[in-house]
């Protein structure tokens, strides 16, 4: 691809995941929430594959805007919020605190980049897609996979196990049991508390 | 435009959003999303250094792919357990409100 179109696509998805991720934390329904952040991860995987990382791009797809939204999604369909079981949203105090310590964290990171010796050696080098020549099985399946299996094959196993306590405490957790009675702690509502999830 | 310092600020505002989602909603979804949000600018970060030293890179020409997978294995997991969680929340008190969390009272 040539370098013109390159810089275009990365124009367009970066716009793309900076708009759908504000518009992601001020959505008040959390469906939209939930819709705007498949949007976020669609654009961030086609910046993955613009960085020659192709079998990640697609694992981003099929895991984040695959299997993790649509979890999101069935547990949203499962509690069912309505209009009136969504929280209360913080006021302005807290929203400007919140915005305040963001826009620290953001000028800190940004002055951070700014100054770095590092980054200024890399990027005097040119833009990304004139930086060092990988072979064209660079980011394919193939190469990853020996890579993956031959260098970092206990960190993938150790994943593995992470993923395993995962499904096990989820299990556990959502598991229904008979004590399980809910009960008012502040004032939910009466009359919805007989009525099953 | 498609360079690494770009890549980089894009990451570091993702994050503050991300920042900015956990700390004003109340709501534990959107919360849940926003540290999903954070994963991933962390994980443009980390795609891009790889890419980046590709080739002269201790951890192997993959190094930072290989590890953004791990990322995206840790982000499964904690949103399993986070909507678990969030399920054991909605069955107890039929709210999804992170204030009323705030008392440690089982």
């Amino acid at each position: 691809m040539s370098p013109g179109i390159e810089q275009l696509f990365f124009g367009i998805a970066a716009v793309v995941a900076t708009v759908s991720s504000m518009l992601v934390v001020t959505r008040r329904n959390p469906i939209y929430s939930a819709m705007f952040l498949i949007v976020m991860f669609a654009a961030v995987s086609v910046i993955f594959m613009l960085l020659d990382a192709t079998f990640l791009g697609f694992m981003q797809l099929l895991v984040y805007a695959g299997a993790i939204m649509v979890l999101y999604l069935f547990v949203i369909m499962l509690i069912n919020p309505r209009e009136g079981d969504l929280p209360e949203e913080s006021g302005a105090t807290e929203k400007s605190f919140a915005a305040g310590v963001s826009l620290l964290i953001f000028s800190m990171l940004s002055f951070a980049i700014s100054h770095s010796n590092e980054v200024e050696r890399l990027s005097a080098l040119g833009s990304i897609p004139l930086l060092p020549e990988v072979s064209d099985s660079h980011g394919t399946i193939r190469a990853f996979g020996l890579e993956l299996f031959h260098n970092h094959l206990l960190v993938f196993e150790l994943t593995s196990i992470l993923i395993l306590v995962g499904i096990i405490g989820a299990v556990h957790l959502a598991s229904r049991r008979k004590n399980n009675v809910p009960h008012n702690l502040t004032n939910a509502a009466e009359g919805v508390v007989s009525q099953d999830v | 435009m498609f360079s690494l310092p770009t890549l980089l600020y894009l990451s570091a505002f993702l994050f503050s959003v991300g920042i900015y989602g956990v700390l004003a909603r109340r709501n534990i979804l959107v919360v849940l999303m926003s540290l999903e949000l954070m994963l991933n600018a962390v994980n443009i970060a980390l795609v891009s250094f790889g890419r980046v030293h590709a080739l002269t890179a201790f951890s192997g020409e993959h190094g930072g792919q290989i590890f953004t997978l791990m990322v995206l294995a840790v982000a499964a997991a904690e949103a399993s357990i986070g909507l678990s969680l969030l399920l054991v929340i909605w069955r107890r008190w039929r709210s999804i409100d992170l204030r009323q969390l705030c008392q440690l009272n089982g």
